[in-house]
């Protein structure tokens, strides 16, 4: 196995990880169905790739055509995503969060993510239409030979730093009263809000989290693969990371992690072998795996909506008993 | 605020679904310190007219007015936080929240409960948790629900879950509690204990509007008690004298 | 200004296959309060290899099948309508591609069979185009007549308006809901063949932008209603062709999806109002 290879695992993983990560906040923890999740991810990736490049009129670049072209250095870029996908999330919740039924909302999203692939890959001048982008300059590549192995094992370095970094985040989420209000939400949204909860204002807060995250996962792939196009964004990529969500165990961050491993990274694996031996015509294989996914969905749903790793159930040490709770407003006995 | 104040008022208050006027015109007040008993057959608009005093429906005209305050364009979160809890008739704990969790949702004022108190991490909260979690824990140990603490809600008997609801609104420290159908699904031997306990609480100065069925309930625990029918209210007053006016028997007997 | 009524033609008969489709569509929902996304796929593929009675007789069946081994088995598993969502999502998915290896992205036209231009006024349409015009105010009419005057009609307003009542009053909302999932299948089915009529091409990849279309014209319309998806299928069909020709063609998706977003923002219930897409409270 070269080295190119395992970075390449491994990157894939980190990033895949990341998503998932994401999207357990949305969907797992908040029941926010987020059928859109792989716009934040390509904003993300664009606003990297924007942020790193020249303007469309450099040497090298003149055969694409998109806005800005800003050159900034490493880690701009990265940030640029996360924040690209933070402010992507302001005007889709804002549309869509706010008053639809739960369903209605799941489908907006879907629309919302076919439509915006449609809007970039037919209009050229934004973001070089449905060739994509590409020469995207890699993180640090002026004082690195990117070709080098060593330049690979600071790639998966800098990705596992953003692996840690979002797992700290989603962890201190999950574990605290702001992730507890949110799985109360996801539990029953009108008893929440007859508690004081605000739905609304809850889940733009997650839903621009999961943006900025996603957002970020986009920046480190495109900084990867140097190339970013409509067709690596396709709302299929979306439902792909629900299903290992389902897998991995919906509110749980560990299942996150292992769905990640288990689905994205485990098909992109066996996709590849079976490519390699030649089995049946070529579109026969992508096909099967989309068949796959689509079982593994209903399969846990079925058998084991929970997942592999449930979500954990929240024990408090034991400690001190008010024992005066008379508490009523107005009537406190002190 | 002077004692003789309601605690709330409606004014013609309506509530259409598309032509079907659930809630057609309703006015009351409700006196503090009492548990306000509110009945009628099914269908009578009850629930609705309690969704829309709670803002968890909006209404389609009419006023409310809540210690004082004009909350008719008041979205529900808000009234909650402002003392005004209500419960629901069908069961809505939050299943996969353990009990103590349940409760602890509720309470208003976590340090953690913002996005940035959560990132900022556990010792900016902690204090706060802790404080709630020994206030919970008082509240279960007067329910006698302790020993649950750590038990999915969503696995209760329906008793159980009806007094993990009634907890969680005390949480809030609300001024009006409004229950829906406390007693519906609970089994016959838990109906008297809870009954005790919404006497306890109103004692203590808690006021309450209860939708309820069983008239013996009703006659136990509410004074005053409006019937409602058809969206509209037919009759209000003592137990004792609604039982001799014979339109009020027929409408909730017949309708 | 001939190119406007050129449009207007087109748009004719884009209103009137986004009629069938959006018809059947939310009379599923209004029905069944349930969205399903693996709808579009009903028509996909094999219409093209069928016609017309055919396209219309497997949409129903299909429907039919999804529904009876799939979408109500976990429906009374207890699975929430958020989980159906992703359920038919995933239904979606894996029919789509468990077709791909059988029809192939082969696409099929119908169009040089008929397709002399006949002058209605400044109009200029082909016979098929002018056949699916036809076709879908037959349908329309027919639907209209359903809901108002049979029994099965009336069962389904029944059901849609309040299924725990309908049962209790005797209806068999089962078999009721059985029926409309047959019907609905088969206008889609319709509207598949109908499509694959009116484009050059049609192909299984044509399915999601399609989805969109019917689903705006639904839901401007007010989710549940089939009068209203009616209207949004003449006001949708209209503008998105339209704007196709003072715009650009590559847009007609992204026209129909401005038009989803203003409803959203500003008239969530829809055009004719129902407890539709706002959130239930109660
Ligand atoms: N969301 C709704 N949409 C349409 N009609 C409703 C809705 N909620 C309640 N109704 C109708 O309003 C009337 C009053 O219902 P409700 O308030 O639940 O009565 P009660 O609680 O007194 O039994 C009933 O006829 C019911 O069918
Ligand atoms: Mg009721």
């Amino acid at each position: 196995m070269n080295t190119y290879y395992a970075a390449n695992l491994l990157i894939f993983a980190g990033v895949d990880i990341i998503a998932c990560l994401a999207l357990n906040l949305q969907f797992g923890v908040s029941g926010v169905v987020n059928f859109s999740f792989i716009i934040f991810q390509a904003a993300g990736a664009y606003a990297a790739a924007i942020l790193s490049m020249p303007p469309d009129t450099a040497p090298d670049y003149s055969f694409q055509i998109y806005v800005g072209g800003y050159q900034l250095p490493f880690p701009i870029p990265w940030i640029g995503g996360a924040v690209a996908g933070a402010l992507l999330a302001l005007p889709v919740g804002v549309v869509v969060l706010r008053r639809l039924r739960a369903d209605y909302q799941a489908i907006a999203l879907l629309v919302t993510s076919i439509i915006a692939n449609t809007v970039i890959n037919n209009a050229r001048p934004l973001l070089n239409g449905a060739a994509g982008v590409a020469l995207v300059p890699q993180p640090l590549q002026d004082q690195f030979n990117t070709n080098a192995n060593s330049y690979q094992y600071l790639y998966i370095a800098l990705t596992a730093i953003c692996v840690a970094l979002v797992w700290f985040v989603a962890a201190r989420i999950v574990n605290s009263p702001y992730g507890r209000t949110l799985r109360a939400m996801r539990d029953n949204e009108i008893a929440a809000t007859a508690l004081g909860k605000n739905p609304t204002a809850l889940k733009m807060t997650i839903f621009t989290v999961g943006g900025a995250i996603a957002g970020l996962s986009g920046a480190i792939l495109v900084g990867f693969l140097t190339v970013w196009a409509p067709s690596t964004w396709l709302y299929p990529e979306t439902i792909i990371l629900f299903a290992a969500v389902i897998v991995g165990g919906r509110g749980n961050n560990l299942g996150a992690i292992l769905g990640a491993l288990l689905v994205p990274v485990g098909f992109e694996e066996v996709t590849r072998l079976l490519g390699r031996m030649n089995v049946g015509p070529p579109n026969l294989i992508p096909a099967l795996e989309w068949v796959c996914i689509g079982l593994f969905i209903l399969g846990f749903l079925w058998f084991r909506p929970k997942g592999v790793l449930p979500e954990p159930r929240h024990v408090f040490a034991g400690g001190p008993i008010e024992e005066d709770t008379r508490w009523i407003e107005g009537t406190r006995a002190s | 605020m002077p004692l003789s104040e309601p605690m709330l008022t409606a004014r013609d208050v309506h509530r259409h679904f598309e032509g079907m006027h659930a809630v057609d015109g309703v006015s009351i007040e409700i006196e503090p310190g009492r548990i306000t008993g509110l009945i009628g057959p099914n269908g009578a608009g009850k629930s609705t007219f309690m969704a829309v005093l709670a803002g968890t429906l909006p209404a389609s005209s009419g006023t409310i007015v809540f210690r004082g305050e004009d909350i008719t364009r008041l979205p529900a979160h808000q009234r909650a936080r402002r003392g005004l809890v209500r419960t629901f008739q069908l069961p809505s704990e939050f299943a996969q929240l353990t009990v103590l969790e349940n409760l602890l949702v509720a309470a208003p004022d976590n340090r953690g409960e913002s996005l940035l108190g959560a990132l900022l991490g556990k010792r900016y909260w902690v204090a706060d948790e802790n404080r709630l979690v020994a206030q919970a824990r008082g509240l279960l140990k007067r329910f006698g629900l302790l020993a649950k603490e750590s038990d999915y809600a969503g696995m209760l008997s329906g008793g159980q879950k009806r007094l993990v609801e009634i907890m969680r609104a005390l949480m809030l420290r609300p001024r009006l509690l409004l229950l829906d159908e406390p007693m519906s699904g609970v089994h016959p031997s838990i109906v008297s204990e809870i009954a005790g306990y919404l006497e306890t609480l109103r004692d203590e100065g808690l006021t309450i509007l209860m939708v309820e069925h069983e008239l013996h309930m009703v006659d136990r625990l509410c004074d005053p008690v409006i019937v409602m029918a058809q969206g509209k209210v037919i009759g209000q007053g003592g137990m004792a004298m609604l039982r001799k006016q014979p339109e009020i028997v027929e409408a909730y007997l017949v309708g | 200004m001939s190119l406007l009524i050129a449009a207007f033609g087109f748009g004719l008969v884009s209103m009137s296959v986004i009629a069938l489709a959006a018809v059947g569509f939310t009379m599923q929902f209004g029905i069944t309060n349930m969205i399903n996304l693996a709808y579009y796929l009903n028509k996909a593929g094999i219409s093209i290899w069928i016609a017309m009675l055919g396209g219309a007789a497997f949409g129903a069946v299909f429907s039919f099948l999804i529904n009876r081994f799939v979408y109500a088995p976990f429906q009374r598993k207890g699975t929430a309508l958020l989980g159906m969502v992703i359920v038919s999502l995933a239904i979606s998915l894996m029919i789509s591609n468990a077709m791909l290896p059988i029809v192939g992205y082969f696409s099929v036209s119908y169009r040089e069979r008929f397709s002399h231009l006949l002058h209605v006024g400044a109009l200029a349409l082909t016979v098929n185009q002018i056949a699916i015009i036809v076709l879908a105010m037959g349908v329309m009419l027919a639907v209209h007549g359903l809901l108002r005057y049979t029994r099965l009609g009336k069962a389904m307003r029944a059901t849609a308006a309040n299924p725990t009542l309908a049962r209790n009053c005797g209806i068999p909302t089962q078999r009721v809901i059985d029926v409309v999932w047959l019907i609905t299948g088969g206008l889609c089915g319709l509207a598949g063949v109908v499509a694959a009529l009116d484009s050059d091409s049609f192909m299984i990849a044509s399915g999601a932008g399609f989805l969109i279309t019917a689903l705006a014209a639904a839901v401007l319309g007010g989710a549940g209603q089939p009068y209203g998806a009616m209207i949004g299928a003449v006001v949708i069909g209209l503008v998105t062709e339209l704007s196709a020709a003072v715009w650009a063609p590559d847009y007609k998706q992204v026209v129909a999806f401005g038009i989803l977003v203003l409803v959203m923002v500003l008239r969530p219930q829809g055009l004719l109002a129902k407890r539709g897409a706002l959130a239930a409270a109660g």
